[in-house]
């Protein structure tokens, strides 16, 4: 009987591998993906236990419990499956040690089982991850009194069945589960950390621009769950449901029809026919869709698995990509599925047609003549760089410019400049729209012709680097243009103010007693990693800084990015209201801004609230404080 | 029903880039849902035009004019040798004179009825009709039954054009073909001279035509000596709905109150 | 302006009385009336003359002295105000649109036009299809009937106008650029040939101009003889009432028209888009009962929009936000109850003619940019409007 827990073992495996092969097969179906197998491979345990650890510690019941009973699980088996070996198997004090291991894990499975019982918190998943803990627990009680009667030599065989019956039924359980249930995590998980679509983001590293889209592709954008690439349904496989996704999207927590663990389960549920029902969070307020019952069918659709409106819901933050423990990239996954809705079906959101029409007409989504860009610095005389051919500081303006509200910030930020003796030029009326809107309403054609067009105009001139105060146009210009050609040092406008007045450039006044929390806008923040310069300046303008209950790379959304103000989808509350709102709870007097998206978004809450203000705005009130 | 629209090039009416105009975008759209359409342009280039693809457009048929043709003997004879049913056009031009008469000529070449400014197509009840909603001001409509073959124009108040999409033009196609060679096109037959175009004030529309220069001016800057001041603090809600309707009724958006109204 | 220059020293050679030895003047003029000197105004009897019959106290219009003294025109002596012109040099025609009989502000405009085209020798002669009242009033000199259609039938009327061009042959033509003004105008120009000079956005005696090119240039030329006339560029006639003397057409033949069926569709204000909506009240924040609302926009007759807030709060549909993110606004009257006016709703009534606000705040911005403007609660004032329309209705 020494034998028979071993053997378990090796079924176990078996059972695992060969679900794990059937569920393969469906990843095949997706399209071809260059992997870079050997180096992934390699960096798998790095990016394992620092990065995907890195995430996970963010929830410290969670990262205990899993590295409590995710390692009594593999080392238990592991050390079950080696008493193969007669040398070993025939050692009480090896069982001993495989009996301790599988201790470890049945209390993992008891604080798996705690999280779920009695009550589970809203955001997990239940039905099939409700049965994990008890076979989990199964597999490893029966484990431990198999291992512990061995270990004890009381080879009472009535008993060592019953164990090894009760361990059987939790093993093979959880090995059955690789294919459709909980467990699928573990093996695709691991599989995706090798194959990983975008592998620059690992080691603490960003990598969060939008792959270009192939013009000349036979379809564009993802219609089927197929035309995605295999290792991207392997990601979409690894999803745990652990829901942090939807505790951090922003359209979710405003109720509208988006929930990101519910997009991700149904790509999956796209692809096969006899995925388990899911059993989470719902799209809140999501109208009633018709999904087809056949497998890899189209995705969006009134009569389709996803309705338009969850798709347009998205304002792009990248927060649920932020918060996965398993690295799925949910954005691109928007992205792909609004390329092919608004290029290959023309079902951009309603309002969404004519601002994409006046960026391919006029290079401006308002459909506003270029030269006005510059109004808003009616006489404060700004160098155009045509009339120059280089300069030292390009300043980028951005479609904030043509806002009445922001067009103060940018008045304040040139005034700066400009008392800093910044040799700094526009390019006028040359400078076009980034196409970050249209591309993040999928319209691709459109960014890319806008993309050329500024990249051309750009390498025309010669200068150090470009500033801006749009965080989207800054994450275009420095990471999006790359592949078009354009290679630039871009920078912020707040972290150029703070290296100002590092440099003794700007003497700042201090604002006593100013309290102010800082807002990081997503395209900043998230995708570029700079949080620290804004808060900085804040500090040198001896503002009493207070931070708002999500900031830094972990904050919360203006609801502006994405198109989600054009595509406006309906919910139970405005996103801006929800972040004005953590504002207010700071007790803060200024909502300290650094991008012309979120001032608007923040400007437009109603009622009774701090008030808005740029960086620069304030660094200027400062400055005239202190002359 | 075999539907013909008619798209010319455009200019963004602020870039100038040219574009397919928004009229005939919408034209499309309408056209699209009625029946079978092709589009016909006339022109030295099909670019511009070719944007309609993107619209849904199938076939786009290129009549290559030489530049500075007039393409109006082109567009009939390619529609002469169509025999579409209908006919769509803007209303007017986007860039060009802009004066309209374009769709007019054709129709009168090619001895078909004209209908102006459709914001709504349906089939007819009878075969070999159309019913035509034609906008009128102020959201007005008025509901046309037209005998087939017609031409017809659409008012910016039809739907809004569909979604450019680059993966649908994609699928399109353009056939280009030699257009019947037109004379140069006439120079204006009125002799204008032209200038950089600069906004006039408008006529103000509330200041009355009698009356002194005095009186016309308190009208025009709203200082109307019957309601003394145009700001009321604090009035009793009857006060404020009589002052409401009163001005109402002086600016004629109200109709007037029946006769006998008791005093105030 | 009208007074005549005077030339002194014309003045003084005109009162140099004839001598033989030295030179002499009569410069006050003591010459009997008819002689040499000046001619003596008797300010007394103009005065007079100016006086509006009819009013209950005296009133005098001063404003057109200018017109009685063209030469050719004599003013009836029976109803002294209207002018009569006997011998017209020339004709200016205008086809106002007149939609059910009644003149609209643009027709009126039209006559204006003309009349600036007619100068003091022309007429004015007025195109119409059926019964008009009033238009000797707003400056018709001369009145033809057009065979008048059942239905709605441009070929028809076009037809019809062809041939009282032919028969009139007017130095002009005017159609007011609306959907049926423009429409037979572009007939009318392709069934005579005549070119059109359409949408003109300045015109003078001498010369008018219109936008092109996307409104890059403007065209400037003389009077056409065809033209339309935009809204709201010429002021209305405004001078005394003109005779309307009806001018006889011969019949014009009549074909089968095209359209065989047409029926009018009044504007709904309940769904009238609210961009071309013509009367639109609003409500923001301060008012909370919606259906009170509701029933106010209706007895207004007036399509109702909303501010931001109360759209996100869903209490109104999103297609009647009002506002730059929602829908700008070209009504002639905008109500505005509960209202403060955040910049992007003001950019959306910008274009609007009059704005009435009623809102708690006297310092709300919409209270600034009103005619009039109401300081009290939206929701007090609301019921009370409701009362006092069906009070009126009732009586």
């Amino acid at each position: 009987m020494t034998y028979a827990l071993p053997v378990l073992v090796f079924v176990m495996v078996a059972l695992a591998t060969a679900q794990a092969l059937r569920r393969a097969a469906w990843w095949r179906q997706g399209a071809a993906a260059e992997v870079a197998w050997g180096p992934g491979l390699l960096a798998l345990p790095r990016r394992y236990l620092v990065d995907v650890h890195h995430v996970v510690a963010r929830d410290a019941y969670a990262s205990r419990m899993h590295a409590v009973v995710a390692g009594g699980l593999i080392v238990a088996t592991v050390l079950a499956g080696l008493a193969i070996l007669p040398s070993l198997g025939g050692s009480r004090l090896y069982w001993a040690i495989v009996a301790l291991a599988f201790g470890v894990t049945a209390a993992g499975s008891l604080l798996v089982g705690a999280r779920r019982y009695p009550a589970k918190p809203r955001r997990l998943s239940g039905g099939r991850f409700q049965i994990l803990p008890f076979l989990l627990l199964a597999y490893a009680l029966g484990g431990l009194a198999g291992a512990l009667l061995l270990a004890l030599g009381a080879a009472s065989t009535p008993a060592l069945i019953a164990a090894l019956a009760l361990s059987g039924v939790g093993g093979l359980g959880l090995a059955y589960e690789v294919r459709r249930g909980p467990m699928r995590h573990a093996v695709a998980g691991a599989l995706h950390l090798v194959a990983h679509p975008r592998p620059g983001r690992f080691r603490s590293r960003l990598d969060t621009a939008l792959a270009p889209l192939d013009l000349d592709a036979a379809r564009l954008g993802a219609e089927t769950p197929a035309d995605f690439t295999w290792n991207r349904l392997l990601s979409y496989d690894s999803c745990i449901q652990c829901g942090r996704c939807e505790t951090a999207c922003p359209a979710f927590a405003a109720g509208q029809p988006l929930n990101p663990k519910r997009l991700i389960q149904d790509l999956v549920a796209g692809m096969t026919a006899d995925e388990p029902p899911y059993a989470g969070s719902p799209y809140p307020n999501a109208r009633e869709v018709d999904p087809p019952a056949a497998p890899l069918a189209r995705l969006i659709g009134p009569d389709a698995r996803i309705h338009p409106d969850t798709l347009w819901a998205c304002t792009t933050c990248r927060a649920c990509v932020e918060e996965c423990p398993m690295m799925i990239e949910h954005v691109d996954a928007i992205v792909s599925l609004r390329r092919n809705e608004t290029m290959e079906f023309a079902r951009p959101p309603e309002k969404a047609a004519d601002i994409l029409s006046d960026l391919r007409g006029a290079g401006e989504p308002g459909g506003r003549a270029l030269s006005a860009r510059t109004d808003f610095a009616a006489g404060l005389d700004l160098p155009v760089i045509s009339a120059r051919g280089e300069a030292d500081v390009l300043l980028w303006l951005g479609e904030g410019a043509y806002d009445l509200r922001y067009g103060r910030t940018l008045r304040a930020l040139v005034r700066l400049m400009r008392d800093a003796g910044v040799d700094f030029a526009v390019l006028g009326a040359e400078e076009r729209d980034t196409g970050d809107l249209a591309r993040r309403l999928g319209d691709e054609a459109t960014y890319q012709q806008l993309a050329r067009a500024n990249v051309e105009t750009l390498g025309r001139y010669r200068f150090g680097r470009i500033v801006t105060a749009d965080p989207h146009a800054l994450h275009a210009l420095r990471n999006e243009y790359r592949v078009f050609g354009g290679e630039w040092t871009v920078v912020h406008h707040t972290a150029l103010l703070l290296e100002l007045i590092e440099a003794g450039r700007l003497k700042p006044g201090v604002l006593g007693g100013l309290s102010v929390t800082y807002h990081d806008p997503c395209y900043l923040g998230r995708y570029n990693g700079e949080t620290e310069a804004p808060r900085k300046v804040l500090d040198l303008i001896g503002a009493s800084r207070v931070e708002m209950a999500r900031s830094g790379r972990r904050s919360m959304c203006c609801g502006g990015g994405g198109g989600a103000p054009i595509s406006d989808v309906a919910g139970d509350r405005r996103i801006p209201d929800i972040r004005m709102g953590q504002a207010i709870e700071t007790g803060a007097a200024v909502v300290a801004v650094a991008c012309p998206t979120c001032t608007a978004m923040l400007e437009g809450v109603t009622g009774v609230r701090p008030d808005v203000k740029d960086i620069a705005e304030l660094l200027l009130a400062s400055m005239e404080l202190g002359a | 029903m075999k539907i013909v629209v008619l798209l010319s090039a455009g200019a963004h009416p602020v870039s100038s880039a040219p574009v397919l105009p928004r009229l005939e975008a919408q034209a499309l759209r309408l056209a699209l849902a009625l029946g079978e359409t092709t589009g016909l342009h006339a022109g030295p280039s099909a670019a511009p035009a070719a944007d309609a693809l993107g619209h849904g457009l199938g076939l786009l048929t290129h009549l290559a004019t030489r530049e500075g043709d007039d393409p109006i003997p082109a567009l009939v004879a390619a529609l002469k040798a169509e025999t579409p049913d209908l006919v769509l056009a803007g209303r007017r031009g986007q860039g060009g004179e802009e004066t309209g008469l374009a769709p007019y000529a054709v129709a009168a070449a090619l001895g078909v009825t004209i209908v102006a400014d459709a914001v709504a197509l349906a089939p007819g009840a009878a075969p070999g009709s159309l019913v035509v909603e034609q906008a009128l001001p102020k959201g007005a409509r008025r509901r046309l039954v037209v005998r087939l073959p017609a031409l017809v124009t659409v008012h910016p108040g039809a739907p809004a054009p569909g979604a450019y999409a680059y993966g649908v033009a994609r699928r399109g196609r353009v056939d280009t073909i030699w257009g019947v060679a037109g004379s140069a096109a006439e120079p204006n037959p009125i002799a204008v001279e032209e200038r950089p175009y600069r906004p006039r004030p408008k006529l103000m529309r509330s200041a009355p035509g009698t009356g002194s220069a005095a009186e016309r001016l308190a009208a025009a800057t709203g200082g109307m000596a019957s309601s003394g001041a145009n700001v009321l603090v604090q009035p009793t809600p009857d006060e404020a709905a009589r002052a409401i309707l009163e001005h109402l009724r002086r600016i004629g958006v109200l109709a007037p109150a029946v006769a006998n109204k008791p005093a105030a | 302006m009208t007074r005549v220059r005077r030339d002194p020293r014309a003045d003084r050679r005109a009162a140099q009385i004839a001598s033989l030895d030295r030179p002499r003047f009569d410069l006050a003029g003591r010459a009997a009336d008819g002689g040499p000197g000046r001619p003596r105004r008797n300010p007394r009897t103009e005065f007079a003359a100016l006086r509006v019959t009819g009013a209950a106290r005296p009133r005098f219009d001063r404003q057109h002295r200018g017109e009685g003294a063209v030469a050719q025109v004599v003013s009836a002596a029976s109803t002294p105000n209207v002018i009569v012109v006997d011998a017209p040099a020339f004709l200016v025609a205008v086809v106002p649109d007149a939609p059910g009989g009644r003149l609209t502000q643009h027709d009126r405009q039209l006559f204006g036009a003309a009349r600036t085209l007619a100068g003091a020798h022309g007429a004015v002669a007025a195109l119409v299809a059926g019964e008009i009242e009033g238009l000797g009033a707003i400056g018709a000199d001369r009145v033809a009937a057009l065979a008048s259609t059942q239905n709605y039938a441009p070929d028809v009327t076009a037809a019809a106008l062809a041939s009282a061009f032919a028969a009139l042959s007017p130095r002009h033509l005017l159609f007011p650029e609306t959907p049926d003004g423009g429409d037979l105008a572009r007939r009318l120009a392709l069934l005579t040939g005549e070119p059109l000079f359409p949408d003109v956005e300045q015109l003078s005696a001498t010369s008018v101009s219109r936008a092109a090119r996307g409104k890059r240039v403007a065209q400037r030329a003389a009077p056409a003889r065809l033209m339309t006339l935009g809204a709201d560029v010429v002021a209305p006639y405004s001078g005394p009432a003109r005779e309307g003397r009806s001018e006889p057409l011969p019949t014009a033949e009549v074909s089968a028209p095209a359209i065989t069926d047409a029926r009018r569709i009044p504007a709904d204000p309940a769904t009238t888009p609210l961009t071309v909506a013509d009367f639109v009240v609003s409500a923001g924040n301060g008012v909370t009962d919606i259906e009170a609302f509701r029933r106010l926009a209706e007895a207004l007759g007036a399509t109702p929009g909303a501010s931001r807030v109360l759209c996100d709060a869903g209490l109104m549909p999103r297609a009647s936000q009002v506002g730059a993110s929602g829908s700008v606004l070209t009504a002639t009257c905008y109500l505005a109850l509960g209202v403060a006016g955040a910049p992007q709703h003001l950019q959306g009534v910008a274009g609007c003619e009059h704005v009435v606000a009623v809102n708690t705040d006297l310092h709300a911005a919409m209270i600034e940019r009103a005619g009039l403007a109401i300081v009290q609660d939206a929701q007090l004032v609301m019921p009370a409007l409701i009362a006092a329309l069906e009070s009126e209705r009732a009586s």
